[in-house]
């Protein structure tokens, strides 16, 4: 049966940005026969995640952990000689973790499923065109995914002294002597354990009272303790109010409860949050949004223009890989199908991972939450310390959280343990499905794994 | 100052070269209407200018209605009356 093009436009779907919440949205329109235009501004595809995000860094982190344990070894009996690290072939290895994602084939992977890759800014004209390096687009529908940039706080003589974000921490040279790292969310606590590991000092500066904002208070004290049992300075409730360069280093002024202190380290990581890339000409097409919070949507991850989606880091509410591409995929869906058979966004069990050790990983609403919505809340908690597992590991700090309904169905939890990351979708499952407390303390979990203090946190809802 | 001169796309579709003068004798009327002085009139219009130049590096084509809202973001910020005037009384094509 012959393609049926829409003859009034270039092409069936332009998607700006190729990251998770572009491709996707791309790849699929694309094998349903449609025509579609990808445009990113960057000379390399992918966004964000695996050239500067999610992938270098947990290749690094991965380096980091050998490396503790190999420093840990000696006490399960294993004999190491001089452990050291060649931070030049940790960066190799990142390098080689990056470029198996795809990204090292750049365009190819679009072209070669005929996709048309422009490498430019696109700023709309109206809800159908764009211009590009001086050349206009036209298409029926649009995706956008133009993902975030970093906030840079207004901090005197950050700027002059000079500084880095992810984008230059994943590829320096060596790992800093010291650092003071601004912001204490998954980022700014990532970068913490990652050179911290490497034998950094670091200081890591938060401005709310505790670290991870978002999460458990439970989770966040004790991480800040785990922390500052190696050696890490965590300022919370802090504010970085100055910084001035001294020879090679730089004096910066911390600023808690109005007395101020400072602090000489040899390099400033910010890490203190993101602003969604807004400015493109949306309110030439009729986009609403907002220069904090990103562009609107409903929940069919369309915008207020009908014929333009949205998906990713630039509408929230979360700013991950794996949301992005769900969106990105609801988007390209409800693009290709009857409005009657549209998809919602279902954002009740999205899985938040931070990548410290041993990792946190949460799901649902944290506890304050669901006291804030009214909601009748049961808690249960089990220490990791009290499993099989954590004897034959002796690994003994961290803990499972769950909290239920007044009906004992499971709406949010927390996982703090090693193994997290891969714990958490077992109440990711249960929040989705909507099952009790109850059910997931009968079930059966293999004696000795980590996921016996899920069932035992479960046993524990009251 | 923009490393290239873009395009403004007007109301109407049509399209001509981006003239600071024009933006800058607007912003300076815009000014005297609400009895700055000529010499503050000048700042202002001199300084949103720089502004809306500064955001046009590295961009081809914006709508005239773009460079208005670039435009008003500093201007409110320096004047907010005059950058009243200048939203509501001016037409720019």
């Amino acid at each position: 049966m012959p393609r049926r093009y829409d003859t009034r436009y270039d092409f069936d779907l332009i998607v700006i940005g190729t990251g998770a919440g572009g491709n996707v949205a791309a790849h699929i329109a694309n094998s349903k026969g449609k025509r579609v235009a990808l445009f990113e501004r960057e000379a390399v595809v992918g966004g964000e995640c695996p050239n500067w995000g999610c992938v270098p860094t947990k290749a690094l982190l991965n380096a980091a952990e050998h490396y503790k344990s190999g420093q840990n070894a000696p006490n399960f009996g294993i004999k190491v000689g001089s452990l050291g690290y060649d931070y030049k072939k940790v960066r190799a290895y990142k390098t080689k973790v990056v470029e198996r994602t795809g990204t090292a084939d750049g365009d190819e992977t679009f072209r070669k499923s005929g996709i048309k890759v422009i490498h430019s800014d696109a700023h709309f004209l109206n809800r159908h065109e764009v211009t590009a390096s001086g050349k206009r687009y036209t298409a029926k529908n649009f995706v956008i995914a133009t993902g975030t940039s970093d906030f840079i706080p207004p901090v005197e003589g950050l700027t002059e002294s000079g500084y880095i974000t992810f984008k230059e921490a994943i590829d320096l040279k060596q790992p800093p002597k010291s650092l003071l790292v601004i912001g204490g969310g998954a980022i700014g606590c990532e970068f913490t354990e990652l050179f911290t590991s490497f034998g950094s000092k670091v200081h890591l500066v938060e401005a709310m009272p505790r670290l991870l904002g978002r999460e458990e208070p439970e989770a966040a004290d004790l991480l800040k303790a785990l922390f500052e049992n190696r050696g890490v300075k965590v300022h919370t409730g802090a504010l970085v109010t100055k910084v001035a360069k001294k020879a090679s280093k730089k004096e910066v002024t911390i600023s808690v409860d109005g007395k101020n202190h400072t602090v000489l380290v040899d390099e400033v990581l910010v890490a203190s949050g993101k602003r969604p890339n807004v400015d493109f000409g949306l309110d030439n097409a009729g986009v609403v949004y907002d220069p904090k919070r990103g562009i609107k949507t409903n929940e069919f991850m369309q915008t207020t223009a009908r014929n333009i989606f949205a998906a990713g880091d630039v509408v929230g509410p979360y700013q991950f890989t794996h949301t992005a591409s769900y969106q990105s995929r609801i988007a390209a869906m409800n693009i290709l199908h009857q409005k009657s058979n549209w998809e919602k966004a279902d954002y009740r069990a999205v899985p938040r991972c931070v990548f410290v050790d041993p990792e946190i990983a949460s799901v649902g609403i944290t506890e304050a939450e669901a006291r804030d919505k009214k909601i009748h809340v049961r808690v249960g908690m089990a220490p990791i310390s009290i499993i099989g597992r954590s004897n034959t590991t002796d690994r003994s700090t961290g803990f499972v959280k769950i909290i239920t309904n007044h009906r004992r169905v499971i709406i949010g939890a927390t996982v703090y343990s090693p193994n997290a990351g891969e714990m958490i979708h077992e109440l990711a499952l249960a929040i989705h499905m909507r099952v009790t407390a109850d059910t997931i303390a009968k079930l059966i979990h293999a004696f000795p794994t980590w996921s016996e203090s899920i069932r035992i946190a479960a046993g524990r809802v009251k | 100052m923009a490393k290239t001169k873009p395009q403004i796309v007007k109301r109407h579709g049509h399209s001509e070269l981006y003239d600071a003068r024009k933006l800058y004798a607007s912003v300076y009327a815009a000014c005297l209407t609400v009895r700055a002085t000529d010499q503050e009139a000048e700042l202002i219009a001199a300084d949103v200018t720089e502004y809306v130049d500064s955001w046009f590096v590295a961009k081809h084509e914006v709508t005239s209605h773009d460079l208005m809202c670039k435009a008003l973001v500093r201007f409110k910020e320096l004047h907010p009356d005059a950058a009243y005037m200048y939203e509501h009384h001016i037409n720019l094509s």
